[in-house]
């Protein structure tokens, strides 16, 4: 009980609850991303032994059309890293964005020395997992592929629930199921990566790129693809096209309709 | 239009990561038993959080707390037994068959353990805090009837979150002589001779309503809530492991013993004919 | 754009939308959350303490479903260390369930240890360390972390000690517990090979005369056999279980760590 007379008459706060300020500040309702709507499928990643090379379609579906066909999922940071995306497009965007504004901050800071691929994995799941926290999460799953502070080849993966974890080779969404097992062929051991060229990855990964478009309804011959290494920096290619398609193989399905030799 | 600038101009990704509060809780050394609780931010978190862990209702929720099961008390002449089972089991997996049900909130002070075992493990402690700064404030050890109080009021203001507890709470003090508290997370508080809580209670009561009586002696008494424990593990599947044993007096308790109830079963059939149900022949 | 789909199932599976085909299991009330924020990553963790050592091993597989992440990512932490590394930490924390959770939680537990010893100027003791875990899984008990943990090191008077947890914090100290995907499968074995329950001595009778025979301390590589045994049995006949083991013995001169690799398939 307050005994001041300027607070006769006034809500108590046993009764009505302690003074709430919040309801001042006007704000739009907040939105959650609760399915996604704009998709990009797989991206896949390898490390060899002096960098990393990493893919991804260049595709946005709305659901089965194949809605976008120039959107570019691969997103370089400061020139050392780079980010390939999975998930929902708008929240690309806006991780994006954030990414942007990240690099803005970093380049006035003064420490001197500039964000690593690692740390720019840390940074990115720990912005993952506060949104998952609040049940307001970014529908992604994200490989960042770079060097570390060593400058040895570094490769990460992060989603909307804020999970990590790192492999000599990954790949999200439907390449998790169809290319990882073909590109742990290729390195199925941190200690094979020393072992692996630059030509082998970025052709282990073209091959898996080529197979993903065969059976991945929602995927795209059109690519981008981008090598990371300690002498030649970031090298990103965004408009790549599948080359050596076969498709004899259509003509052995049979089901789907088709049920006798043509 | 106020509002629309001032949502707009705000810094762009603010509530990106962390507040500086939710930092420095991060790193602050001292808060231990606190009452701030990180909730869900959803429009229903007692609902999410049931969903989650509710393993009667749901017998696949992803996460299965620990439940303790069969605990015992009774005032008698000579001060207080408290009894209890030692098993947890989460859906049907037997967590721990060595768990501690009858926690030590001080030296004269003891509380129970039926439900939730984290509820009732945090908030026990918390009382044994409360009822130091109440020895430290007053001069005096607290009073069970005030003890008991304190945890029935905390608990509560917790009501319809999903706290699960039944608790019991004894102690032997001057004024009030021995004193026993039941106390539940719907917030009931009773006082009373005989209590028994727990999925095992039926089979307990079945015992102790049997043979109890004021005037028991202390190995009477003993004996008796280590008989009535007995018979709950042996027909309560969520019962068993051991019994463990507690005698309040007034200069503080006194325990006797953890024993395993599988030789002590054993012993009662065949040294006091005692279990006929069940046959001693290989 | 989001609740607009989310609220029409029809449309989000296929924009091709037609009236005549007009949704009709719209349940009565909107769904509000379409997220479910917790996962289960699999793997299991063991920890079994001696007179003078505790180990808190884990297997190293991280799986989302019947896929696997990756074959190598850690489940067992030092803490309170002096760099990245954990040189210089004292005790061993396991954590088995939600990955992201189990980070979150590590890295808590390893910012308040490290907090009190530079404000104290001694290193926290396990006891301490095991009453604090206990308290920060309780502040999260209305939306809990989705892991199980184990906490080891040597107590003060230099016996190993190990604490095994619930998702929101009721603790015990225990000689040995499994947690994880295959605990069902290792607590068994752990209960007959380390606590000697129902094994019995020979020639001390038949029937009700039969003696138990009583535990005892078991010797460090002894207990390096157990944990190594019951990860490759382990990864027999659980799918969640395999690729690496990763044990972390605390012993007064420090903590050691192991690698072991276990079956990949």
């Amino acid at each position: 009980m307050n005994h001041l007379p300027q607070a006769w008459g006034r809500p108590r706060d046993d009764v009505y609850g302690p003074y709430d300020a919040s309801y001042l500040q006007s704000r739009l309702p907040q939105t959650h991303t609760q399915s996604p709507i704009v998709t990009g499928t797989s991206v896949l990643a390898v490390k060899f032994k002096d960098g990393v090379v990493i893919a991804a379609d260049n595709l946005a579906s709305y659901g089965s059309l194949a809605r976008f066909t120039d959107v570019k999922r691969l997103r370089p940071f400061n020139s050392k890293s780079i980010v390939g995306i999975g998930g929902d497009v708008s929240d690309m965007q806006y991780l994006d964005r954030l990414l942007n504004s990240l690099d803005v901050t970093e380049n006035y800071s003064s420490t001197g020395h500039s964000l690593n691929a690692k740390n720019l994995h840390t940074y990115l799941s720990k912005v993952m997992y506060k949104r998952r926290s609040d049940i307001n999460p970014l529908w992604n799953q994200m490989l960042v592929a770079g060097l570390d502070g060593n400058d040895e080849p570094f490769l990460s993966s992060v989603d909307l629930l804020g999970t990590t974890f790192s492999s000599p080779t990954l790949a999200t969404g439907f390449g998790a199921h169809l290319a990882q097992p073909l590109l742990r062929k290729v390195a199925d051991d941190e200690s094979k990566v020393a072992d692996i060229t630059r030509e082998r990855a970025v052709e282990a990964v073209k091959e898996c790129m080529k197979v993903l478009f065969y059976r991945d309804a929602r995927s795209l011959d059109r690519y981008s693809i981008a090598v990371v290494t300690k002498e030649g920096g970031l090298e990103l290619k965004e408009d790549e096209q599948l080359e050596g398609q076969s498709w004899a193989f259509a003509e052995t399905i049979r089901g789907y309709g088709r049920t006798q030799e043509a | 239009m106020d509002s629309l600038v001032t949502t707009y101009s705000r810094p762009a990704f603010e509530d990106e990561g962390y507040s500086s509060d939710e930092q420095q809780e991060l790193i602050q050394a001292k808060p231990s038993l606190s009452l701030k609780f990180a909730l869900p931010p959803m429009r229903n978190p007692s609902a999410f959080l049931r969903a989650l862990t509710d393993d009667h209702a749901n017998p696949n929720c992803p996460i299965k707390l620990a439940h303790g099961t069969t605990t015992l008390a009774f005032r008698f002449q000579g001060g207080i037994i408290v009894a209890t089972d030692s098993r947890a089991s989460a859906g049907d997996w037997i967590a721990s068959q060595t768990v501690k049900k009858v926690i030590e909130i001080n030296n004269c002070l003891l509380g129970t353990m039926a439900g939730g075992a984290a509820d009732c493990q945090y908030w026990l402690a918390y009382l044994g805090m409360q009822c130091r700064l109440h020895e430290l404030r007053h001069k005096r050890r607290i009073s069970v009837a005030a003890a008991s109080k304190i945890l029935s009021n905390l608990v509560y203001s917790y009501k319809g979150m999903g706290l699960s507890m039944g608790t019991m709470c004894a102690g032997v003090t001057p004024q009030e002589g021995p004193a026993l508290y039941y106390i539940d997370s719907e917030g009931t508080r009773l006082a009373g001779n005989l209590f028994c809580v727990g999925s095992g209670q039926t089979f307990a009561y079945g015992v102790l309503d049997a043979e109890y009586h004021y005037n028991l002696t202390e190995e009477e008494a003993l004996e008796l809530g280590s008989r009535s424990i007995l018979a709950a593990t042996h027909r309560d599947a969520f019962s068993g492991g051991f019994i463990n044993l507690y005698h309040v007096k007034e200069d503080g308790w006194v325990k006797h013993g953890f024993r395993d109830t599988n030789p002590i079963f054993w012993k009662t059939k065949l040294e006091k004919g005692e279990f006929s149900n069940v046959t001693a022949n290989l | 754009m989001a609740s607009l789909f989310s609220s029409n199932p029809t449309l989000a599976s296929n924009p091709s939308y037609l009236f005549s085909q007009a949704p009709h299991n719209l349940a009565a009330g909107n769904k509000e959350h379409g997220f479910y924020p917790y996962t289960d990553n699999g793997g299991s963790t063991l920890g079994i303490t001696g007179n003078d050592f505790a180990i808190i091993a884990g297997d190293t597989r991280s799986t989302s479903g019947y896929s696997i992440n990756t074959r190598y990512s850690p489940k067992v932490f030092r803490i309170g260390g002096d760099d990245e590394t954990g040189e210089g930490a004292h005790i061993i924390l396991s954590v088995v369930g939600y990955a992201a959770d189990g980070t979150a939680l590590k890295e808590r537990l390893n910012a308040i240890v490290k907090m009190y010893k530079y404000q104290h100027g001694k290193k926290m003791t396990v006891k301490a360390c095991a009453q604090r875990l206990a308290t920060i899984l309780y502040g999260k008990r209305f939306f809990p972390y989705y892991v199980t943990a184990i906490l080891g090191g040597l107590d003060e008077d230099g016996k190993g000690a190990l604490y095994s947890y619930d998702p929101v914090g009721s603790y015990e100290r225990e000689q040995c517990r499994a947690a994880g995907a295959a605990a069902s499968l290792i607590m068994p074995f752990l209960d007959n090979q380390v606590n000697f329950k129902n094994q019995y001595l020979p020639g001390t009778g038949v029937g009700h005369d039969l003696q138990a025979r009583q535990t005892e301390p078991l010797p460090l590589h002894e207990v390096e056999q157990l944990v190594r045994d019951a990860f490759t049995s382990a990864t027999e006949r659980h799918i969640e279980v395999g690729d690496g083991l990763q044990m972390f013995v605390v012993t007064k001169g420090g903590i050691e760590e192991k690698y072991f690799p276990l079956k990949r398939d």
